[in-house]
């Protein structure tokens, strides 16, 4: 599809905000029903201890409360939480809704109370006496597989949960041919993905009809209704799952949870409606965690920096238990660990080891940023240990942009690319020679300056259904109603990327119709009957895809609608700007408004033609899509206080195609600053003994307003082949290329003083740390 | 976490010891205890109400005396758990004379979870460190009393 007309690849505004700018779009909290009960939960204090006793007569006396459940009350009526991505080996614990007799980690569901209110419920949970027997407890990932480490699943005899390797060409080879060898460890710490809006549910049974309706705060609708009857007993043909508005998710909302589980079944056991909210320090202690992995990485160089080989053993502390994509995490660092370079062997191990923390899980890139901070922070310590420009031995690996589809030795292939001209491109907006100048100036007068770089590529767009568990395709529909208005309904359950603008812009042109004769509906699986929904960066790519498949159906069905009533035959209809005519005669053409009576009313309609307008479509994408860009920032380190400030920041992404360049800033712009967060600021903190001590946003810093630099912005456009519209994801992709290129500004800001890797976040504590010994130059 | 420190007391040792192990002083000095009952020798039951950092709250708990060493050195073990969480600790108590009054230098090692680990985390230390000062504010203030 051309970029040069109509809506498409124009900057619209998004047709959501307005709601959600004035307060009046409906979250879960936002809905009650009728005969409401509302559900508390009770929390371990411990990160590992056996329950002897729980006593809830005092609870249940409580005014107010409905009933009080244990593990022992609804473990036998509700299934295991899933895990859909088990590795061969994986071990994987028998994760009940509430802890039966042990809790491992601080924040395992213990109890929950109900109540006819919110109050009442929480309330309650102090009169819930728990006898616990605290156990011994491993926190830490390493001292997990020592010997004699107690074991977070004594079961298992073991902390490692599940191993996984990926490894091509010749690595010893490649080894022994090298110049030089250079090694760093490097420590991705846990994240905790804090979306606004916490997690939270209503569940509603009808006794009658035998259904359940889950309204979530989730991303993935669809996969909550197929996986959801193997824990309740409820067939998934009576299950209805609606995420209304969701205030963030970011990977942390694509899972199913316990509460889901818990309430669905209270629901139906009370015959009430039930609503839990998550409070904000559940949210810390119980929504899934991101990243955490620690590496040892080596690399194998030519002297002229050529890069060899590469490869690391990685440990991934993935807590407790396995939420539903836990060790798939891990897997996506090894798939993408080259990077955007040609390497002639790689090798990476990962073992999974369980510890007595929260379970890590899909969080904003998902193991692509570990992949991308680790071959982008060893191209600048490459440069470093062999003296040479970081941007020249980007250069040197680079692939040309001849070489696409660019085939990895993990067994992908990179659709289409052409990094040096996103280099280049970013080179010059940046001013690069100007701000080279302006480092040596600063280095003179004592400064601490520093200019990072990293350029990246990442994997999304996820995936064809050959490399997916449930399937990677997506769903879409589109009904030209009988007034001519358009109704186009996706699978993929946009929740805040913009998609209702984006999805109206690709089939307003592809319709011919105004935008304003649009709607775009998500989230509603009695509305968007099958879906793959949103993670992966995938929604616009494959749901696009689907409903310009949708729109082609309807085209060629009208087409024959049109030939019909205009009395000619349907190889002379022509379809231009959203009017069929007959061939030659551009007057008499019928539009979708005077079509679409026709063919509901269905009085004046060719023999054996169905009635409708409608048509819905699965697009399975034959690829994913690989974007990719450069990111130059510039830093000043404080010399005093290690306070870092980011002074300039640049960034030219390559999306291929845009449909909405407005949405394509507002990703990346989101993106860039979840990894400010994560280079400079946050970190989950667990302490020996597995207590949490980042429950809140006092502990656990975000990045504010005021951390937020000013963004130079531009693109490169590469096509996609791999859909229809030329697209590629972009939703992570701030994430995945912002964060190495933070750290390598800061290290280069540090190199005079012979520093060359601290690990994140570079906080002003851990800077100063560094440089306070150092003596002044 | 570590907490210690050391207090000077305007009695000798063999008087604070004897204080420091009678329930009736004990439970005017600890900071928010309501309650402190003996169950056994040397045990005590108690219920104190203390806020740390946002985080107040409730909590029962168990005291127990051991390595008695009148009136050198005694050890104290704590343990209190309530909604907000639980506390556990060790505290190495010893006396030490010094004219006529008694040098007390206390290390303790104290544990914290949930929701106070969570919240409180950052004013744990400050908060335990004031405990133990109002603690021994209100012993000394007690100590007249007691004899």
């Amino acid at each position: 599809m051309s970029a040069a007309k109509g809506y498409f690849g124009k900057p619209m505004k998004r047709v959501e905000d307005p709601r959600l700018i004035k307060g009046i779009a409906t979250y879960v909290d936002d809905i009650t029903l009728p005969g409401m009960l509302h559900a508390a939960v009770l929390r371990s204090p411990y990160a590992h201890a056996r329950i002897n006793n729980i006593k809830a007569d005092a609870a249940k006396a409580s005014p107010g409360v409905v009933g009080v459940f244990t593990g022992a009350d609804v473990n036998d009526k509700c299934g295991l939480v899933p895990c859909a991505s088990p590795m061969p080996d994986s071990k994987i614990p028998k994760h009940t809704v509430l802890a039966s007799d042990r809790v491992y980690f601080v924040g395992h569901p213990v109890a929950v109370v109900v109540a006819v209110d919110r109050y009442a419920a929480r309330d309650a949970l102090d009169f819930v006496e728990v006898d616990y027997d605290p156990l011994p407890v491993v926190s830490d990932p390493e001292k997990a597989l020592e010997k004699d480490s107690p074991l977070t699943h004594p079961e298992f005899r073991t902390n490692v949960a599940f191993t996984w390797s990926v490894a091509n060409g010749g690595l010893d080879a490649a080894f022994k041919r090298a110049h030089r060898v250079i090694k760093q460890r490097m420590i991705h710490q846990r994240l905790t993905p804090m979306a606004i809006e916490p997690r939270g549910c209503v569940a509603s049974w009808h006794a009658g009809e035998g259904t359940l309706t889950l309204y979530t705060s989730t991303q993935i609708p669809h996969l909550v209704r197929t996986l959801l009857p193997g824990m309740i007993s409820v067939p998934e043909n009576r299950i209805r799952i609606v995420a209304p508005e969701v205030g963030g998710a970011f990977g942390s909302k694509l899972n199913l949870y316990a509460e889901e589980a818990l309430c669905s079944h209270l629901a139906q056991r009370l015959g009430a409606p039930v609503k839990w909210i998550e409070s904000r320090r559940e949210n810390a202690a119980a929504t899934i965690h991101g990243r955490d992995q620690i590496g040892e990485y080596e690399v194998a160089v030519k002297k002229d920096g050529t890069l060899l080989a590469i490869k690391s053993k990685t440990l991934a502390d993935i807590g407790a238990y396995c939420q539903l994509n836990t060790p798939a995490i891990p897997t996506l660092t090894g798939l993408m660990l080259t990077g955007c370079y040609k390497c002639k062997a790689m090798r990476m191990d990962v073992v999974g080891v369980y510890t007595h923390k929260m379970a890590t899980d899909a969080y904003r890139g998902a193991g692509r940023p570990e992949a991308t901070y680790v071959i982008e922070r060893l191209m600048d310590i490459i440069a470093d240990e062999l003296k040479l420009d970081p941007v020249k031995v980007r250069l040197k690996n680079f692939p040309k942009p001849t070489e696409f589809p660019f085939d990895t030795l993990t067994g992908l292939t990179y659709d289409s690319g052409n990094y040096q001209g996103a280099l280049k491109k970013a080179q010059q907006i940046s001013n690069w020679n100007k701000l080279t100048k302006q480092r040596d100036a600063a280095r003179k007068s004592g400064k601490l300056f520093g200019i990072g770089l990293s350029t990246y590529v990442e994997i999304c767009a996820l995936g064809p259904s050959k490399m997916m568990s449930a399937g990677g395709w997506e769903w879409g529909c589109v009904r030209i109603e009988m007034s001519g208005k358009v109704t186009v309904i996706t699978g993929a359950t946009p929740h805040g990327q913009g998609q209702e603008t984006s999805f109206a812009q690709i089939a307003a042109d592809k319709l011919g119709v105004p935008i304003e004769d649009i709607v775009v509906m998500r989230g509603d699986t009695a509305v968007a009957h099958y879906g793959r929904d949103t993670y992966g960066s995938r929604a616009t790519v494959i749901g696009g895809a689907a409903i310009l498949m949708c729109i082609d159906k309807i085209i060629a069905k009208a087409r024959k609608l049109a030939a019909h009533l205009l009395d000619t035959k349907e190889k002379s209809v022509e379809f231009r700007d959203g009017k069929f005519s007959a061939k030659g005669k551009p007057k008499k053409a019928l539009t979708w408004k005077q079509l679409a009576p026709e063919a509901y009313v269905a009085k004046n309609i060719p023999q054996n033609w169905e009635p409708g307008l409608e048509a819905s479509s699965f697009f399975e994408p034959p690829n994913c899509t690989y974007p990719f860009g450069t990111h130059i920032v510039a830093v000043e380190v404080d010399r005093d206080t290690g306070e870092v400030k980011i002074v300039k920041y640049v960034t030219v992404d390559d999306c291929g195609h845009q449909v909405n360049p407005l949405l394509v800033e507002g990703q990346l712009q989101g993106g860039i600053a979840h990894s400010i967060g994560q280079a400079l600021f946050e970190r989950t903190v667990y302490d020996e003994n597995g207590q949490l001590l980042t429950g809140e946003f006092m502990d656990y810093a975000m990045p504010r307003a005021k951390d937020i630099p000013e963004y130079l912005m531009d693109s490169t456009v590469t096509p996609s082949p791999s859909n229809p519209m030329g697209i590629k994801g972009v939703g992570e992709a701030g994430t995945i290329g912002a964060t190495p290129a933070i750290a390598n500004a800061v290290m280069d800001a540090l190199s005079p003083l012979g520093i060359r890797h601290l690990d994140l976040p570079l906080t002003p504590e851990k800077i100063w740390r560094a440089i306070a010994p150092v003596k002044v130059k | 976490m570590i907490v210690q420190g050391t207090y000077t007391l305007p009695l000798p040792p063999a008087r604070v010891f004897a204080a420091l192990t009678d329930p009736a002083v004990l439970q005017q000095a600890i900071p928010g205890c309501e309650k402190l009952e003996k169950t056994a020798d040397d045990e005590y039951k108690a219920h104190l109400k203390i806020g740390i950092a946002a985080v107040k709250g409730s909590y029962a708990g168990r005291v127990r005396l051991s390595d008695k060493h009148p009136p050198d050195r005694f050890t104290m073990h704590l343990e209190g758990k309530g909604a907000a969480g639980f506390v556990n600790g060790t505290a190495r108590i010893e006396l030490e004379e010094e004219g006529r009054n008694t040098q007390l230098h206390y290390n303790a090692d104290v544990q914290v979870g949930g929701l106070i680990a969570a919240v409180g985390s950052r004013m744990i230390e400050a908060a335990a460190k004031k405990l133990a000062g109002d603690f021994f504010q209100a012993f000394s203030e007690a100590l007249p009393q007691a004899e």
